[in-house]
């Protein structure tokens, strides 16, 4: 744990004498949990006695002060899954799992919780792992759960699924193709364009392929660094007119061919995208 | 996007907006809220993208991704637009036909939406039942809108109510308005949103700051309509917080929005950028001197900060404690300052108000509860999703006309409104106007619109206990009585649900209940005992069933129920028990285990209305259940019975006790008593015994060879059975008591047709089902020919219509039923059956009169129906149509509409009387079985009316018991106790093949002039059988899975158990 990087955290809702919860949200979000380090930080930094601090960590249900395990799963337990079956579904995941509500596996993989309701009660009973919904289960499904989870959801999409497939693109300035045949990645034209960060000044190769998030790029760029693209062509700054709804950071606009425009985002790691094809 | 700077310019950016619209492309609307994604939608929309992007189609057709559209089952969904035909369940591969269809303007009848599988498919989404009787004037937007582009929403008439108000910058007008179309908060108490604002707009010394906040803190477990108005269109909720600003003198507004909506904070977030870009949002509003802005404040997941007070001190970085009031937020909230708190939906409804006028307005729903109101209808309804209705639609046209009954078999027990603040309201009330003031007189509250609907498979003991917990873990702990006395509740709750519970429970619970109603500060301990006491209220036989009883019909409360198969028979089969023993290859194991509990295991393994199944954890979540009438009758058919020896009674008792009827119930009771060492004569007014076994069901679904052979094992030494004696005519219960015979058990059965009351049903030709069966299945006669009717839906009228079809000199044979297929009573298998042996069936139909010529048949003139309002059973009315009149001609007719019991006997002489009740059946202590008169017992279906077979052997098992009991002077009636699994039965590996689909029987199919003997369902192979039996979740395991320190397999084995005698 960095104290800086609480102490920036803390900086960002500064102003806003009831950040509070909003810092404590942002610390779980970057630790998994509210490290006892951070919150003395908190407390220091706006002036909130330690014990204050301490009762709004422990008053709200979405913040731990344990570590979390790798992976997180919710069964809802609202009332429209509590009568669909969802006590059944809960007990075969702290089965399978050996842990109750709150624990974490001792090989710090596993979370398990409850939550009360997550308005998606049309397809209960529902479970969420590390963001994913699944729908309707029923308790023979949740070995297969845990097990999927545990070899990943992220598996590299490949060719020949058919949600995956290429797109061309051009400058929205110039109109110029940003394709470059000559580079193939995941096997497609890749998409060129230049990049600068850090006062350094180089190529971008992005994946073609919808879906596919691959990047090669001349020099190594920092993760979470917010870069500037450039049409390689005319020269023109890339930048479209939002910004990510992931993170917030400005998108990349550029023009499908046949029509369309497809965004993504300008920070490094974030899968933030839009494909708009009208 | 350039920033617009006045009003002007915004009408014309508007102008242009909507003139841009492109109405004329077919367009694909897709739904991405959090339903549509949790089920694949983003899968559909890439695939569509792709079509367009490779086919080149971005000027011939359009896409829109929007928001919770309310209807979530079906998602993934495509809705084309113009013809608005909408595609459930849309797979991957189906997109490109779908795309092809939009392009050409035809439609998919096989993808389209339909009600039900044998109903046609529906062309436009606005037919669709679930949406016909909805008013959507808010949801409906969701539609047209993606909630990432606030072009859309401009594009729809979005902002126009704010420009509007900016123009005239009369807040005074504003609140006037909102006063006058009547809004109430949607949030749940009700109070007038235009008084609010009123208070609102007063308060301060008008200098200061003020709030607007909005309350999308939506807690209640099962509600979700603020997720899909925040997901879906949240510049609707920004620009009701504008104009609420307006009005009450606020420039800073803040959604408070739980944590668990991640979709509805990310398009909240990007419609207030949005906003803000385009110059609607922040200082100088179009030039107006309007200043107002946004931020997004996310809960932490607490459900008391839904409490207003407790919300003002989270978004202050506080815990969520609530405060006395007043002062209330509208004089002193946030920060100190006034502070105006409306809920999501409210909000939503301001825009519409301004646009349409208050006088239009209020002229929706009812005086005092104007507009529309969001419900959450989920649950175990079969349309689950978000329903939007004028205030004062029944909670029945909710439940059965938009959500379209119950999801499953099981009928709809109740509706739960309001959340944990809100109350249980069972069926016998659905007549229920829905406004705020009903539903509070009703014991439940509108709460934010959360309506949970509730079949015979939930307890609700088990909900009020669910309700507890949840309230229990979410008090504040501020208040004593909330802190500690939702934990007591809850303590209470749970001592009843694992059969701990006495009837001083039941008074305590009240007590306290009202106490914490009384003693609290905030709206959660105030209204926390309304679970408690709305379904102690309505439902208080299951609470008594419960303590009393120790049992939980709906086979919910884990710690009575054990097992649900074994739970739901009525003889206490261990079905899990001989399942597992099958699974293993222990054939033998499995024999006992079915026959320690049932004499007649091969008559129950091919004729039971396996209860077991319907109940079957496998079943009810969302599998089908196992085949566990097959897996007997594999046993049944392939081990030796005499593996199986009954414990007899070493001592021969003196006391003689005597059974009326020689049925499956006369014969078990005969059995049992006789293994008890009772001498029994059993009287029988037939020629043989078995009863409706033999002389009603047909011998091509039981062999007589096989019923023979069972009835014969149960005849043994301490049995005298008595064939040709009828009672009434050859003795009566006098005469019994007088040859010495200490009890009596009345085992007649119901064998009286009951009539149509038409004039001619005693024609030559017509004949009652009963008398028709008995006929062939007695004597060999064939009363059938020719043109063959059978009226009726149940069992009897399918068993007699294949009977007839068997039968020499029979065309063709037609079933005649009021109602549809789905609701036809008989078991399903049979029906269909009968269906591929060639019987037509001909529903919705009802007889109006019966010709005759000469003394004879000729046919009946039938009336066709509609369906109806759905009754309180949940089942569509079937209603006459008028002139719909048919002749259909006939030379024989059935009628197999039920049967009574023939009681006559037991009301002709005053001194030999046993009490009868209205229903021509005779009364009897359901505990005890005890009639009116001491020493005499009945059961089966003289008791109940036509029932199953394994009712009748239920209630000869229980019937043995209570005679026992009754000789040796003991209370008939003795406190229950829950029998749960208690053999280990080590489970099996499943092996590598993966999950299987359940097994289907063999069935040789009977075609005319084949041999009509033949037994039709087959035994299954060993394989099949051993694969079935691994389907089994083994929920005796739960209770029977040896600790570390080795297992406790405790045999129970006694030859009868108290758990016959329920």
């Amino acid at each position: 744990m960095k104290t800086l990087d609480v102490q920036n955290i803390v900086k960002k809702h500064a102003g806003n004498a009831g950040g509070l919860l909003g810092i404590l949200q942002e610390i779980q979000v970057r630790y998994g949990y509210l490290p006892q380090e951070a919150l003395r930080i908190v407390s220091e930094s706006i002036g909130y006695p330690l014990v204050d601090v301490y009762g709004v960590a422990t008053f709200y249900r979405s913040f731990s002060l344990e570590p979390r395990g790798k992976h997180l799963c919710s069964v809802c337990l609202g009332t429209a899954c509590h009568v669909r079956g969802a006590p059944k579904i809960y007990r075969e995941f702290k089965n399978h799992l050996g842990i109750e509500a709150g624990q974490t596996t001792p090989d710090r993989e596993f979370t398990l919780e409850t939550v009360n309701c997550l308005g998606a009660c049309a397809l209960g009973p529902v479970v969420v792992v590390d963001g994913r919904y699944f729908p309707s289960v029923n308790s023979t499904q949740v070995e297969e759960i845990i097990e999927q989870t545990r070899h990943g959801f992220d598996v590299e999409l490949i060719r020949g699924d058919e949600r995956v497939f290429p797109v061309e693109v051009s400058c929205h300035r110039c109109n110029h193709s940003l394709m470059d045949p000559g580079y193939l990645l995941d096997g497609y034209p890749s998409i060129r364009v230049t990049v600068s960060f850090r006062r350094k000044h180089g190529w971008l190769r992005l994946s073609s392929l919808y879906g596919s998030h691959r990047v090669e790029s001349e020099y190594e760029i920092p993760l979470n660094e917010v870069v500037s693209f450039f049409c390689p062509h005319c020269h023109a700054e890339l930048t479209g007119p939002t910004v990510c709804a992931v993170c917030g950071a400005a998108m990349v606009q550029m023009i499908v061919r046949g029509g369309g425009t497809v965004q993504i985002c300008s920070r490094h790691g974030c899968k933030g995208h839009l494909l708009d094809v009208a | 996007m350039a920033r617009l700077t006045s009003l002007e310019e915004f009408l014309s950016f508007q102008e242009q907006v909507r003139n841009n619209r492109e109405r004329d492309l077919p367009c694909l609307v897709i739904c991405a809220g959090t339903g549509g994604q949790a089920a694949g939608s983003n899968d559909i929309i890439r695939i569509v993208k792709r079509h367009i992007l490779e086919r080149g189609l971005q000027e011939k057709l359009k896409l829109r991704i929007t928001g919770c559209q309310g209807f979530c089952e079906l998602n993934p969904f495509i809705i084309v637009e113009p013809g608005r035909n909408l595609y459930p369940w849309v797979k991957m591969e189906d997109v490109g036909r779908v795309i092809d269809a939009a392009l050409q303007g035809m439609v998919l009848e096989d993808l389209l939406f339909r009600e039900s599988e044998h109903y046609p498919c529906q062309h436009c989404k606005d037919d669709i039942q679930f949406f016909k009787k909805q008013k959507r004037l808010i949801l409906g937007k969701n539609e047209l809108v993606d909630p990432i582009r606030i072009f859309d929403y401009i594009q729809e008439g979005g902002y126009t109510a704010l420009a509007d108000v900016l123009e005239k910058n009369d807040p005074e007008w504003i609140i006037d308005e909102i006063k006058r179309s009547g809004l109430r908060g949607r949030g749940g108490a009700g109070f007038p949103t235009g008084r609010k604002w009123e208070l609102a707009r007063a308060a301060g010394d008008g200098t200061g700051r003020k709030f607007i906040i909005c309350n999308a803190d939506e807690g209640d477990p099962g509600a979700y309509m603020d997720r899909g108005l925040l997901e879906g269109n949240p510049h609707a909720v920004l620009e009701g917080m504008m104009i609420a600003g307006l009005a009450i003198g606020a420039a800073e507004g803040i959604i408070y929005v739980r944590n668990e909506y991640p979709l509805a904070i990310k398009h909240a977030t990007i419609a207030i950028r949005q906003a803000r870009d385009l110059g609607i949002l922040g200082k100088n509003i179009l030039d107006t001197g309007f200043d107002f802005d946004l931020e997004i404040v996310r809960g932490a997941g607490a459900f008391v900060c839904g409490e207003e007070t407790a919300l003002i001190r989270s978004i202050e970085g506080k815990t969520g404690e609530p405060k006395q009031r007043p002062p209330y937020p509208v004089q002193k909230g946030l920060w100190g300052r006034p502070t105006c708190i409306n809920n999501v939906e409210t909000l939503c409804n301001v825009p519409l108000i301004i646009n349409e006028g208050a006088d239009v307005y209020s002229r929706i729903g009812l005086p005092g509860n104007s507009g529309t109101k969001i419900f959450s209808l989920v649950g175990k309804v079969k349309n689950t999703g978000l329903v939007e209705v004028p205030m004062g639609t029944t909670i029945k046209e909710i439940v059965f006309e938009i959500g379209g009954g119950s999801i499953g078999k099981a009928a709809v027990k109740a509706v739960q409104t309001g959340g944990p603040s809100g109350g249980c309201i069972p069926t016998a009330m659905f007549d229920l106007p829905i406004d705020y003031e009903s539903l509070a007189r009703a014991g439940s509250i509108m709460g934010s619109g959360g309506m949970i609907v509730m079949d015979e498979n939930t307890c609700m003991v088990d909900i009020a206990k669910y309700y507890m917990n949840f309230l229990k873990s979410e008090s504040c702990g501020k208040c004593y009585t909330c802190r500690k006395g939702t934990q007591r509740l809850y303590e209470l709750l749970d001592d009843i649900t694992a059969g701990r519970g006495t009837l001083q429970h039941l008074d305590l619970l009240k007590e306290l209940a009202e106490v914490v109603a009384d003693t609290t500060m905030c709206g959660l301990g105030q209204t926390a005992p309304n679970p408690v006491l709305s379904t102690l209220r309505y439902f208080h036989e299951e609470y008594i069933e419960h303590i009393v009883d120790k049992k939980c019909r709906a086979g919910v409360c884990k710690d009575l129920v054990g097992a649900p198969c074994q739970a739901a028979c009525p003889i206490g089969t261990e079905a899990w028990r001989y399942v597992a023993h099958i699974a293993r290859g222990e054939y033998e194991e499995a024999y006992k285990a079915i026959r320690e509990e049932n004499p007649f295991p091969s008559v129950c393994a091919r004729v039971c209305d396996h209860k077991c199944e319907e109940k079957c954890r496998l079943g009810q979540s969302g599998d089908h259940p196992v085949a566990i009438r097959a897996l007997k009758r594999f046993v049944a058919d392939n081990v030796d019975p005499s593996v199986y020896q009954p414990r007899r009674a070493v001592e021969k008792k003196s006391a003689k006790v005597a059974v009326i009827g020689a049925g499956p119930g006369g014969l078990t009771a005969a059995h049992y008593l006789s293994l008890m060492g009772y001498p029994v004569t059993v009287f029988e007014k037939d020629s043989k015994p078995g009863g409706m076994l033999f002389s009603c069901i047909p011998e091509y679904r039981l062999p007589r060879e096989i019923l023979n052979k069972e009835i014969e094992a149960l005849l043994d030494e301490n049995v005298t059975l008595m064939c040709g004696h009828t009672f009434g005519v050859d003795f009566t219960i006098n005469s019994l008591f007088e040859e010495g015979y200490q009890a009596v058990f009345i085992a007649l059965g119901a064998q009286k047709g009951r009539k149509l009351e038409l004039e001619g049903e005693d024609a030559a030709g017509a004949f009652p089902a009963v008398e028709f069966l008995k006929a062939y299945n007695q004597n060999g006669e064939q009363l059938a020919r020719g043109r063959v009717g059978v009226i009726g839906g149940g069992n009897s009228a399918v068993d007699a219509a294949r009977t007839a079809l068997r039968q020499r000199g029979v065309g063709e044979v037609t079933i005649f039923y009021r109602r549809t297929r789905e609701e036809m009573p008989a078991f399903e298998e049979e029906i269909e059956a009968a269906l591929e042996e060639g019987i037509r069936l001909e529903t919705l139909v009802t007889p109006v009169r019966i010709n005759t010529a000469d003394g004879n048949i000729t046919g009946v003139e039938f009336q066709r129906n509609r369906l109806g309002e759905m009754d309180s059973s949940g089942r569509r009315r079937p209603l006459p149509i008028e002139g719909s009149d048919f002749k259909q001609s006939l030379d024989t007719l059935i009628i197999a509409i039920s049967e009574q019991p023939d009681v006559n006997s037991f009301t002709q002489d005053p001194a030999d009387a046993i009490e009868v009740t209205q229903w021509n059946t005779l009364k009897v202590d359901e505990h005890t079985l005890a009639c009116s008169r001491p020493g005499v017992f009945a059961g089966g279906d003289v008791v109940t009316g036509p029932n199953t077979v394994v009712d009748a052997i239920a209630a000869g098992k229980k019937a043995a018991v209570m005679i026992d009991r009754y000789v040796r002077g003991e209370e008939l009636r003795q406190v229950r106790q829950p029998r749960l699994p208690k053999v280990y039965i080590e489970p099996c590996a499943t092996g590598e093949e993966g999950p299987t689909k359940r097994v289907k029987p063999p069935c040789n199919v009977y075609e005319k002039g084949g041999d009509e003997l033949v037994e039709v369902e087959q035994t299954l192979s060993e394989e099949d059988a051993r694969r079935e039996a691994l389907r089994c979740l083994r929920c005796d395991l739960e209770f029977t899975a040896p600790e570390e320190n080795g297992s406790d397999s405790v045999q129970t084995g006694a030859a009868i158990t108290v758990e016959a005698a329920r």
